[in-house]
């Protein structure tokens, strides 16, 4: 049949091959514009992160030749009993933090979501601490937090109650981090809950309060399940920032004191460069990126699973 | 928008990431150039001395310093006009220069010449990419002997003579004398034993002031480290076995060692326990701490704070009074360019001569490199005007004992120096947790 119908191919091939033209023209011009974040991303974070798989396999000092050793580091971390204490602050300070940044930053955004006087002003306020670096956000919790000579002390001391040791006391150490990651952080969580709450159909709660619902009601059955999937996006980018702590850590306590505030990150990054051993330290990140992904990805297909639209 | 926050994070974590994995390029080639010692003894000379050159530093210094030193570039380069020096510190802190060297191999973008702490000089001897200037320094008018000991072992890892030491610290006991008069008290001397030490720490002590006794660095690093050696020589241990393929510290005279320390601690309660080692010279300086055990390098922050101070012998075991000295480096990198080798080496020799030396180490405040160097007027005119200056710098032949400087250092000091900052902070018993942690130092020293 196409042999005996020469004809119409004519005006169709040249059709088909203008539209090739056009849709390759469109496709180079896209390259062109994610070509150079794309090259970004591939030289910063997949290259670094094959090679640093492959790094993983040796033991290496950072100066003398490597020594391949197969998967001697992973099974390493088995007993490895400061890396399990580490993983165990880490995991504390994850409970301490996902949960009250969440539930905090609802608590404000909800407070925040009204209109009142000054709005403008207390919204900046809530942000601004979100902007600080790290550094910055250390070197105030150093002054706050000092045992001898700082704010917090001082104003218990006012009240009459004891001085506390603060980042010195392996017991306060973590918590006091905490707290000072939460201060640094809630802008976030705030921001996206307030601009959840802006987008909730303002007709669902009128609808919900002509039908006789109260406050609580309009809050708990309209408001609540409207805002479930910023709540799994906020738990899992809160999440994966708590099991990457290092800075805050940095700035502060450097892992002590008595090691109560070394977190995996921090201990990696100990183990590279401190004691120089690049390939363990490389394992266990990779351990931690793996772990991170598990739970990322089993948040993501729980909610897929729950009908929660949160990605 | 969280971005900020998480992308620091991540760039943090990625930069790490990626200096390992660039580092790792590099480490992984087989390195061909490695010259062993019996390559050694060949002597540096140039190919055409007279050719352009141009030599990168890292100085490791902070800008008071780095002033100096580019003024002794200036200098050098007016000699000879045909070399160009860049200089620059090379790293955000000195201790941050050995990640910056790491991953400068990686990328073929070493610099010539850079300072380097004593305790890195056998993994950047055994890197392949030094220079070896043993037949150099053997040269009567370099003066080698009279640097002293420690520091030219330490300049030596494996024999090969991989740089000039740039200075020399050593520990010694600084004392506040404003509390001291306050308690009255009398000031520590000379022949202070431990035992006296602790008393003193105890009566000065007065927690409801803020005030300490003494200090002690629990960061676990090289600090805590090195501050109990002294002790564990003076009481007649060892850092490692004679083979130095074990560890020697968790014998009976280092569980004495640091269960002094731990029971002055945690007992007394007159140690303030530094978790950064970075406030104790200011509390010292402000008055809240009575003694501290540290070197020159706090003469810079006690002047400026107009402390009225004086400086005496560490505390002894019986009369022996023995210090740990810490000799930090010029380290000179091969390039295969025997122009650069050549007018690096001439670079070094000239900044560490006792005529550069007193323009440069002693006119900021660091110890003179050189005993010889004590007789200067101008180390004279030093010690006028800073106390404990020349004690320090006679404190050097208290150095009786060696650091050691075998590779794998790095990790028995992170053993100990974390059993240490344990103990101190009340956890666990001296005897076992030494024992653990000789049993890590051992198989870090296996390993190597």
């Amino acid at each position: 049949m196409t042999t005996s119908a020469p004809a119409p191919t004519r005006p169709l091939g040249a059709r088909v091959r203008r539209r090739a033209v056009g849709a390759s023209r469109r496709a180079a011009t896209g390259w062109l514009f994610v070509g150079p974040s794309t090259l970004v991303i591939l030289g910063l974070s997949l290259f670094p992160a094959g090679w640093a798989f492959y790094l993983a396999q040796l033991k290496w000092n950072g100066f003398s030749p490597a020594r391949g050793v197969g998967f001697r580091n992973y099974e390493r971390m088995v007993d490895d009993p400061d890396l399990a204490s580490a993983a165990l602050h880490t995991l504390f300070f994850t409970l301490l933090y996902v949960p009250t940044s969440v539930f905090l930053g609802l608590g404000i955004a909800l407070a925040l979501n009204r209109r009142i006087r000054f709005i403008g002003l207390y919204r900046t306020a809530i942000f601004v601490p979100f902007v600080a670096s790290a550094a910055a956000t250390g070197i105030l919790a150093n002054y706050l937090f000092d045992p001898q000579f700082g704010f917090v002390n001082n104003a218990l001391r006012r009240v009459g109650l004891p001085a506390q040791r603060f980042l010195e006391d392996p017991n306060q150490a973590m918590t006091v981090i905490a707290l000072m990651s939460l201060w640094a952080s809630l802008g976030f969580t705030v921001v996206v809950y307030l601009a959840a709450l802006q987008d909730i159909p303002r007709d669902l709660v009128e609808a919900a309060v002509v039908d006789g619902a109260n406050r609580w009601q309009v809050f708990r059955h309209v408001v609540l399940p409207q805002l479930t999937p910023v709540t799994v996006f906020t738990t899992i980018w809160q999440l994966i920032g708590s099991l990457q702590l290092f800075d805050l850590v940095y700035t502060t306590t450097r892992g002590g004191p008595v090691e109560s505030t070394k977190t995996i990150v921090y201990y990696l990054w100990e183990q590279a460069f401190k004691q120089l051993n690049f390939g363990y330290g490389s394992a266990v990140a990779y351990v931690l990126f793996a772990a991170t992904m598990v739970i990322t990805l089993g948040m993501i297909v729980y909610s897929r699973f729950a009908k929660v639209q949160a990605f | 928008m969280t971005g900020h926050r998480r992308t620091r994070r991540t760039v943090l974590a990625l930069a790490a990431l990626t200096s390992v994995v660039l580092a790792g390029c590099a480490g992984v080639d087989p390195e061909p150039t490695d010259s062993g010692p019996t390559a050694s003894a060949t002597p540096l000379t140039a190919e055409d001395p007279n050719a352009p050159v141009e030599l990168v530093w890292w100085t490791g210094q902070e800008s008071d310093a780095q002033k100096i030193l580019d003024a002794k570039v200036a200098d050098f380069t007016k000699q000879h006009p045909n070399v160009t020096i860049r200089s620059s510190s090379g790293a955000a802190t000195t201790d941050d220069l050995l990640q910056k060297l790491s991953a400068g191999f990686a990328a073929g973008t070493y610099p010539d010449i850079s300072y380097a702490f004593g305790s890195w000089a056998s993994e950047l001897g055994a890197s392949g990419k030094t220079l070896d200037i043993s037949a150099e320094v053997a040269d009567p008018a370099v003066k080698w002997e009279e640097i002293s000991e420690a520091a030219r072992e330490t300049a030596s890892p494996g024999g090969r003579t991989i740089g000039i030491p740039a200075l020399v610290d050593n520990l010694a006991l600084f004392y506040n004398k404003t509390l001291f008069d306050a308690a009255g008290v009398p000031y520590p001397t000379d022949t202070m034993t431990w035992d006296e030490f602790r008393a003193t720490a105890k009566k000065l002590s007065d927690p409801s002031r803020n005030v300490f006794g003494t200090s002690f660095d629990v960061t676990g690093g090289e600090g805590t480290t090195w501050a109990m050696w002294p002790q564990l020589w003076q009481n007649g241990g060892q850092v490692l076995a004679p083979d130095e393929k074990t560890v020697a510290f968790n014998s009976e005279a280092g569980v004495e060692a640091v269960q002094f320390w731990r029971d002055m601690a945690v007992e007394d309660k007159s140690v303030y326990l530094d978790q950064t080692a970075e406030k104790a010279i200011g509390l010292f300086a402000s008055n809240n701490i009575a003694m501290l055990v540290t070197g020159p390098w706090a003469l810079f922050d006690v002047g400026g704070a107009k402390t009225d101070y004086d400086v005496t012998l560490l505390p002894g075991t019986g009369d022996d009074h023995q210090t740990v000295s810490g000799p930090d480096l010029w380290v000179l990198f091969d390039h295969q360019d025997r122009n650069r080798a050549y007018w690096s080496y001439q670079f070094v020799k000239y900044l560490t001569d006792p005529a550069q030396d007193l323009t440069w180490n002693v006119e900021f405040g660091n110890l003179p490199l050189r005993s010889s160097e004590i007789e200067s007027p101008e180390f004279q005119a030093k010690a006028k005007v800073t106390p404990g200056y020349e004690l320090l710098a006679k404190n050097l032949d208290n150095a009786k004992n060696k650091r050691p400087t075998v590779e794998g250092y790095v990790e028995v000091s992170a053993a100990y120096g974390k059993a240490v900052s344990r103990l101190l902070q009340g956890q666990g018993e001296v005897g076992p947790a030494l024992d653990d942690a000789a049993e890590a130092a051992d198989r870090a020293l296996a390993d190597r």
